[in-house]
């Protein structure tokens, strides 16, 4: 039994995909210029000058949104199979995913008005 | 064997192997953020190791909870915690290392023989017939409903909580110093306006 039945889409483009950055990387080698330089090494060639090491610490706050978005994210898993099982599930289980979202819809309000969601 | 086996035992072989190697290089890498990065790699190894097992709720569930969550609280935590450090090696670390090893090999040890000496009772139907996303989804709404509902109680929670925790009223105020600082230092500066001609990568810092 082919365990995989309907994957060989997902198959097909992963063989794809995990081709493209290969022929894209040997491709730009063979057509590149090779020059050496101090301007070749600098992280973007035409945008800020970086100064200092990139291995600073970061603000506290970025954390936040990162966990709050984890939140979501595990509310996703809980919403993908009701997304998947809609048609046959009714109204009464659209009822209660509407209970779901909706305690947590209080959640983001409270984030909102906390001010989680700013960067002051 | 015909050619869904072979893509099968092929795929089986390149998961195994991705996994073997971003796992031995979270471990051996002295770069803790290369580290991160390949744990990525690991848990998209193991769901693609659960899409060969049929389970592609849990692949889906290792895809959007480990590799978009967690591995990136992990990271955030490194950019918020790392600052590098010359770390003056430890005299006589090789007693460390040993003990290490015995403890990691025995566990390795313990584990095979579990592995070795299980019966596997390998169903050769496919109980679930496509989609074991619906079964659960008919699941959640039918006999485990309360459950459903107190996960949406317990991540109200866990975001309150969060925002509780993180907000700055809460930090200590000798950490309003580091905080300024660490704003102002963010590693970017507009670049100085070059007269035309020169050579923009010769200025040095």
């Amino acid at each position: 039994m082919f365990v995989l039945s309907g994957y060989e889409y997902l198959l097909g483009f992963t063989l794809v995909c995990s081709l493209v950055p290969i022929l894209a990387l040997t491709a730009a080698k063979l057509l590149r210029p090779s020059r050496r330089g101090p301007e070749r090494r600098t992280t973007y060639e035409s945008g800020m000058e970086p100064i200092g090491g990139a291995w600073i610490q970061f603000n506290i706050r970025y954390y936040m949104f990162a966990l709050i978005f984890v939140i979501f994210d595990v509310e996703t898993v809980f919403l993908y199979p009701w997304a998947v099982a809609f048609n046959q599930l009714g109204l009464l289980a659209f009822l209660e995913a509407l209970v779901f979202i909706g305690i947590l819809v209080i959640g983001l309000v409270y984030a909102w008005r906390k001010g989680a969601l700013e960067w002051s | 064997m015909n050619l869904a086996e072979g893509v099968q035992i092929v795929s089986f072989g390149l998961l195994a192997a991705m996994m073997l190697g971003a796992a031995l290089g979270v471990v051996l890498l002295s770069n803790v953020v290369y580290s991160a990065f390949l744990l990525a790699g690991a848990f998209i190894s193991a769901a693609g190791l659960y899409l060969l097992l049929n389970a592609d709720f849990v692949a889906m569930a290792q895809v959007l909870v480990y590799v978009g969550a967690v591995n990136v609280l992990i990271i955030f935590a490194i950019m918020l915690v790392n600052k590098r450090e010359d770390f003056t090696p430890i005299p006589q670390a090789w007693i460390r290392k040993t003990a290490t090893a015995v403890v990691c090999a025995g566990l390795f040890a313990l584990l095979s023989t579990m592995v070795l000496a299980t019966p596997w009772a390998i169903s050769t139907d496919a109980t679930v017939p496509s989609g074991s996303m619906v079964v659960i989804g008919k699941h959640f709404f039918t006999d485990f409903l309360l459950p459903f509902e107190l996960a949406s109680v317990l991540l109200l929670m866990a975001l309150i909580g969060a925002i509780v925790l993180a907000r700055r009223e809460f930090l200590p105020d000798l950490e309003e110093a580091d905080l300024q600082q660490t704003m102002l230092t963010l590693p970017e500066r507009p670049r100085e306006l070059t007269p035309a001609g020169s050579n923009p990568g010769s200025h040095s810092k």
